[in-house]
């Protein structure tokens, strides 16, 4: 070994010490997330009538390859409608232990209603504490259930540990 | 005749239709408007294949021959043909390969989306649906059509249980054809023509007991099921393919669950028996099934009050509380839809105690197993003389259709390799009916009678008298063939016939030559007939006489079986009788005697009473412990249908707690008294069948296996002193919908209203009774709820109410002094 090689690593070595450090100090600092990262899921809303996007049609139930989706549909009142058209669903659950985040889901489905946004946070103690419902993920939802739970205890609002970015699909959500 | 399709020589028979060929081949065709059992129509257009035949020189009537290969020369017919309407020929080759049909079909395929919605991801048709799949086989993929689609009526209520999207409707008419050919009720047609046709009705509803089968051939989702409109798709559901429990045809189902419930019922194949079809009772009726009430747990009556606990406490209990019962004082009776392994059960278990007060029930006084030529549901449908008695519609819906079947005249089709003809050209649409060769006795206007050439209607529980006339008119007449003066010696057979008995003399001699002259004469009768030992008697005498086959219905799915095997009293002595003084404990399965006040009262001191039950009623009210059972959808067994066929029960994965069938609660029992009962499971009581039987039922087909009748001997020794047949002015009529399920199947009952006390017009008027009004009337010292419904199909002084498996089939004293007005109530009649 010739000591021009030991010098060429060292210098390599040397450059990297008057870098820009890439460790973030999370949760101190905020995350750069890139926009096509893909986190915990939300539900989304037509923004012009506020009916919800979903129409229940377990599709995304049918694509999800960790079986981690369970889809539940019931008939719209007229009157009242949850969502556009005649269908929509009642019950809307993931399980964020099971689920992959692939992003099947989001391709799988018709209207656009699922689509995995940039919050990652999602640890929690309990097993039940995982399975997400409308109520968690419909859009206007902010944190994960933990986070939620933590920000009502201390009277604060919940904060997120991530620098978002823009991306159209998630439609009126706002971090 | 010998034909090629595409590569492939076949040998078919005469009269095939070429869309049968093709699968037969083992090619297949798109098609929307053909369907098993009904007539081929060539609506959809969608079947286009390429055909050609050789022809024959007219002047010599030789083969036209190729002179290149030498070979006979193929004419093409110049367009794509519908295969299903076109029929085989000597010679004919088929192509459903070439480019030129490729063609013909993407633009059938586009011709058929073009007004169609982009609805599948929330149509409940969705990943089931004909035209989702064939447009993913045959379509081009991709969409030329930018212009507005027709828009129609989204959800329709075509009735309570039916829900119509008219802009998913293909137009092949399966529908409106099936109403006119396969129940005869024609309730549903085309309105408007072109592009703007939709298929509607002018009736209120769809008023034929068969209209759910519409939403199983429908190739779309414009006809629904109503039960489980958005309840779940088509992959997500858990389908178990079994028997129904409901009524004694035996009618294959498939029940559809999801997440430990029943969403819906489809009918299942069983070319012997229901084909396709199932009545709506048994199709609707499920949702009690899924009811929030039910029992799931044992319970135990602690300090008045029943509490749940374990099933090996409550079995404690229950070994306790016989323990200090005579044995011979112990009375065990199971409900007749019980399973066949449930039947051992509680034959092990009354053996066990030292009880003969064994019996199952409703069972009516006469056998229900048919003696000598036991009938088959195919010679039904193949007879040329019917003699029905009683109403076969409510007591077993599938004999209805099979004997709708025997009007068109048209023999059930061989199976192809690929299962019933697609497209069986025998049937045509609105085929003549030989309805000459149906004569319906019943005491009241039936469903049936609508389609029958005869007619009659003694009075109620006059069957009796009505048979042995005829009987001995049989005879008279058959003496006067040998007479020296024939003519004279009939003259004189018939001079003593009573008018009373229903029909005229001559009515009768006619129905007895239409029986003679026929060469597969069938008599069929149900509840009204079996009620009266005399008139099974001369039923059975006057089959043997005209030598007919006889089909015998049963008052509940499994009532022929349970007699087979003989889970019957020691003695007649001994048959169940809830108000017997002379029983100290009862073991009940599915039964509540205790709607009656004066059961109830005896119940109030047995020692013992311990129920089987699904859901509490006035019987697990007064119990000392109550568990929990499974209802028909959930167990695993064996029944046996009226023509004699064991069918196969599965159980179909619904959350019902700790629930199980009468094998469970021996095998607990058993358990707790520390023995090993036969019967203890499905598999030790089959084993014993398979002793009794000579069949193993863990390897029953699907569609099941005729059982040869009982040998005579062994009928012998189990035949029954006869019971006597019953008297008053409620004639307690069969029902299709199962009224004790109905509060508890809330599409069932809009759709069918509420249980109906039907009477002449004229009595309704005596009584003051309006049309709808609700009362509670004592029958048979149960007091029933009913809605009034006069009707002129009812015979003056006879009063018509449903019957209730506590409440068999025939006459039973009214109570109409203490009939007492829902005040202010009333509900819908259909
Ligand atoms: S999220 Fe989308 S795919 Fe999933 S049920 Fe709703 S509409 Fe269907
Ligand atoms: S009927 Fe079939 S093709 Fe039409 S919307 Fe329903 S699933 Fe789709
Ligand atoms: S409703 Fe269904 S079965 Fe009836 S014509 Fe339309 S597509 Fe055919
Ligand atoms: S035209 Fe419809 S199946 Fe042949």
């Amino acid at each position: 070994m010739s000591v021009l090689g030991i010098a060429k690593g060292m210098g390599v070595t040397l450059s990297h010490l008057f870098k820009k450090p890439v460790t973030v100090q999370y949760p101190e600092e905020k995350v750069d997330v890139q926009a096509r990262f893909r986190g915990r899921h939300h539900l989304l809303r037509h923004p012009d009538t506020g009916l919800e996007k979903c129409i229940g049609c377990s599709l995304c139930a049918a694509a999800c390859p960790a079986y981690a989706i369970y889809v539940e549909a019931a008939e719209n009142d007229p009157d009242d409608p949850t969502s556009a058209g005649e269908r929509y669903a009642s019950i809307y659950e993931i399980n964020m232990l099971r689920c992959i985040f692939c992003g099947f889901c989001e391709e799988a489905c018709p209207t656009g209603a699922i689509v995995l946004g940039h919050e990652f946070e999602l640890a929690d103690f309990r097993y039940e504490n995982f399975v997400y419902g409308k109520d968690d993920m419909l859009v206007g939802v902010k944190g994960s259930k933990w986070q939620r739970r933590e920000a009502e205890r201390a009277g604060r609002d919940v904060e997120l540990g991530l620098a978002p970015s823009h991306r159209p699909e998630l439609e009126g959500v706002d971090y | 005749m010998k034909i090629h399709v595409n590569d492939v020589p076949l040998d078919v028979a005469p009269g095939t239709s070429v869309i049968d060929a093709v699968f037969a081949a083992g090619y297949d065709v798109p098609y929307f408007c053909s369907q098993e059992y009904m007539s081929p129509i060539g609506a959809c257009r969608m079947c286009l294949a390429r055909v050609g035949a050789p022809r024959k020189d007219r002047a010599t009537g030789e083969w036209i021959l190729d002179e290149a290969t030498g070979d006979a020369k193929i004419f093409w017919f110049p367009n794509p043909m519908a295969t299903c309407t076109t029929q085989v020929m000597e010679g004919m080759v088929v192509d459903t390969l070439s480019k030129e049909v490729k063609r013909a079909q993407n633009g059938m395929v586009e011709f058929t989306l073009v007004n169609h919605p982009l609805d599948c991801p929330t149509c409940d048709k969705g990943g089931a649906c004909e035209l989702q799949d064939r447009a993913y086989e045959y379509g081009t993929g991709e969409s030329r059509f930018v212009f507005d689609k027709r828009h129609q009526e989204k959800h329709h209520a075509l009735s309570e249980a039916i829900t119509l999207d008219r802009e998913r409707c293909i137009h092949c008419k399966r529908c409106v054809r099936y109403f006119e050919e396969v129940p005869g009720d024609e309730v549903l047609d085309f309105i408007e023509r072109g592009g703007h046709t939709y298929i509607g009705t002018l009736e209120d509803g769809l008023p034929s007991p068969f209209s759910g089968n519409i939403t199983d051939i429908c190739p779309v989702g414009a006809l629904l099921d109503s039960t489980s409109r958005f309840r779940g798709r088509n992959w997500e559901y858990h389908h178990t393919d079994t028997t129904s429990l409901d009524d004694p045809s035996g009618a294959a189902l498939r029940i559809d669950a999801r997440t430990g419930r029943i969403e819906r019922i489809k009918a299942g194949l069983n070319d012997e028996v229901n084909k396709t079809w199932i009545d709506d009772g048994t199709r609707f009726g499920h949702e009690y099934a899924d009811h929030a009430d039910r029992i799931t747990l044992p319970m135990v009556r602690k300090d008045g009050r029943l509490e749940p606990v374990a099933w090996s406490e409550a079995m404690r209990v229950v070994r306790d509380k016989l323990g200090g019962v005579d044995g011979t004082k112990v009375g065990v009776a199971i409900r007749a839809d019980a399973t066949l392994e449930e039947g051992v059960a509680a034959q092990a278990l009354a053996a066990h105690l030292g009880t003969g007060r064994l019996d199952h029930a409703p069972r009516p006084a006469a056998s229900v197993l048919p003696g000598g030529a036991p009938a088959t549901l195919r010679d039904v449908a193949t007879s040329d003389g019917l003699l029905v008695l009683g109403d076969p519609t409510h007591e077993a819906a599938i004999v209805d259709l099979r004997i709708k079947d025997a009007l068109k005249g048209v023999p059930p089709a061989d199976l192809l390799p690929h299962g019933v003809p697609i497209a069986d050209l025998r049937l045509t649409e609105r085929m003549p009916r030989k309805t000459e060769i149906l004569t319906v006795v019943a005491p009241y206007r039936t469903d049936l009678m609508k389609h029958a050439g005869r007619t009659v209607t003694p009075p109620a529980g006059g069957e009796g008298a009505l048979l042995r006339a005829l009987l001995a008119l049989a005879h008279a007449r058959t003496e006067a063939q040998g007479a020296s003066d024939p003519g004279k010696a009939a003259d004189a057979a018939l001079a003593g016939w009573d008018d009373a008995v229903g029909m005229s003399a001559a009515d009768a001699a006619a129905l007895l030559d239409a029986l003679a002259a026929a060469e597969a004469p069938v008599l069929i009768w149900g509840g009204f007939v079996s009620a009266d030992p005399d008139a099974d008697a001369a039923a059975r005498a006057l089959a043997t006489a005209v030598g007919a086959k006889t089909l015998i219905l049963g008052p509940m799915a499994n009532a022929a079986g349970l007699e087979r095997i003989g889970v019957l009293p020691s003695h007649e002595r001994y048959a169940y009788d809830p108000a017997s003084s002379e029983v100290r404990a009862w073991i009940l399965g599915d039964l509540d005697p205790a709607q009656d006040p004066t059961v109830a009262k005896r119940f109030a001191d047995l020692d013992a009473l311990i129920v089987h039950a699904a859901f509490e009623n006035a019987t697990t009210a007064l119990a000392d412990v109550v568990l929990p059972a499974v209802t028909g959808y959930e167990k695993e067994g064996s029944t046996l249908n009226a023509e004699g066929r064991l069918l196969p029960v599965r159980a179909a994965p619904v959350e019902a707690g700790a629930a199980t069938d009468f094998t469970g609660v021996v095998k607990a029992y058993g358990e707790a008294a520390g023995e090993r009962l036969e019967g203890r499971s499905v598999r030790s009581a089959r084993r014993v069948l398979k002793k009794r039987l000579d069949v193993d039922l863990a390897e029953l087909p699907d569609d099941g296996r005729l059982l040869p009748p009982a040998p005579a001997a062994a009928r012998g020794a189990r035949a029954l002193p006869a019971r006597r047949a019953a008297t008053g002015s409620a004639l307690v009529v069969p029902s299709l919908v199962r009224i004790e399920h109905l509060d508890r199947n809330p599409t069932l009952l809009r759709e069918h209203g509420g249980p109906t006390l039907r009477m002449h017009p004229s009595d309704a008027h005596a009584h003051g009774l309006t049309r709808g009004e609700v009362v509670t009337v004592p029958v048979g010292g149960i007091p029933r709820r009913l809605v009034v419904a006069p009707d002129d199909g009812v015979p003056e002084g006879t009063w018509l109410v449903p019957t209730l498996p506590d409440q068999p089939v025939g006459l039973h004293p009214l109570d109409l002094d203490a009939l007492r007005r829902e005040r202010g109530e009333t509900a819908e009649v259909a």
